[in-house]
């Protein structure tokens, strides 16, 4: 496949258009026997969620999925690596992009609360570490329905194994949903193409099927 | 009109190459039913080529003669293009049949997974991987 290309400073590249491998994370971000360590109201809303087949899901209303289920979508992603900041763009979801800003700034004490939230990256060897706060409450984290709130923290790793290959290691943080924090992996491969355009709310028929049960 | 699928349809798909698996940007199980496949048949009205889903509309004849206008959505035409499928691969006009699973709302809706084009392949459309049946 070919090694990790790497910039003129030696860091990894992370650039390139990634394919998500995570289509069963998308339906349910703890697929695989992650065990979620909930707090007794989230898990509530989770098995409500579940019981109504996940109607009610944002992405079903073509709204963005959050952070990380950017990565978890079935919609392959650019990332455009710089020296200041790495620009992500998102096929899927309603259109969206991140900026995580790696020139050393810290995160906006006045940050807003936005759907993906404020995000910044540091190096850790050959790993860019991504920390995302600033998060509104409204997304959820897969189709199954586990929730956050607006305490969450979402801390990614993001790490080249080789040309074709990506694994973001990806540490859920919501002191007010869950009793501890929780880790999960996915594995983007790179996308043979480019991405297309993917205007969710164009012809979104679904809205007034989705009974639920 | 709505005939039970004796068993599953093999899925031919060898002539469309998939890249991308296919799925939804919404449950599959908030809105079909994976335990009433169906098997319709008929000439398309419509295609609307547009995200989030491709519709394929066609005119079944139900038991008494008369044509009811079913909206038959597939995958997102992101995925259905990456996988070979093109605006024009069906037409206003062919008579397709599909195997597909009805909209719990009873409405004439059902997301489809087969659909035998007029010169008789039978190609996957639909929406895999969104926790809906397999095929």
């Amino acid at each position: 496949m070919g090694p990790v290309p790497r910039t003129s400073d030696g860091r990894p590249d992370l650039s390139g258009a990634w394919e998500p491998n995570a289509f069963q994370q998308n339906l349910n971000i703890a697929f695989g026997g992650v065990q979620v360590p909930f707090q007794a109201w989230a898990e509530k809303v989770f098995k409500d969620r579940l019981a109504t087949n996940g109607r009610d899901d944002p992405e079903g209303h073509c709204m963005p999925p959050g952070v990380p289920r950017t990565e978890t979508t079935p919609y392959p992603w650019r990332v455009i690596q710089t020296a200041d900041r790495v620009i992500i763009i998102y096929e899927g979801g309603a259109h969206v992009w991140r900026e995580i800003f790696t020139d050393g700034r810290g995160h906006d004490d006045n940050v807003e609360q936005t759907w993906l939230g404020d995000s910044i990256g540091k190096w850790d060897g050959d790993t860019l570490v991504v920390d995302t706060v600033g998060f509104n409450d409204r997304s959820w984290l897969d189709a199954a329905g586990h929730p956050h709130t607006d305490a969450l923290h979402v801390i990614e790793r993001y790490r080249r194994l080789d040309l074709g290959h990506m694994e973001i290691e990806i540490t859920i943080d919501d002191p007010k949903a869950y009793t501890k924090s929780w880790t999960v992996k996915t594995h983007p491969q790179l996308l043979h193409g480019e991405l297309m355009e993917y205007i969710c709310q164009e012809n979104n028929k679904d809205v007034e099927h989705l009974v639920g049960k | 009109m709505r005939r039970e699928l004796i068993g599953i349809a093999t899925a031919c798909v060898g002539l469309w190459l998939g890249v991308l698996p296919l799925s939804a940007h919404h449950s599959f199980a908030a809105e079909f039913d994976q335990s009433k496949p169906v098997t319709l048949e008929g000439a398309v009205t419509k295609v609307e080529w547009f995200n989030p889903h491709v519709y394929i509309y066609i005119d079944v004849k139900d038991a008494n003669g008369k044509a009811v206008n079913w909206a038959l959505e597939g995958g997102p035409p992101n995925s259905l293009y990456r996988q070979g499928w093109r605006k024009d691969s069906v037409k206003i006009g062919d008579r397709i049949t599909v195997t597909a699973y009805l909209a719990k709302d009873a409405s004439s809706t059902a997301s489809i997974r087969l659909v035998t084009t007029p010169d008789g392949r039978k190609v996957f459309a639909g929406t895999a991987d969104d926790g809906g049946p397999k095929q």
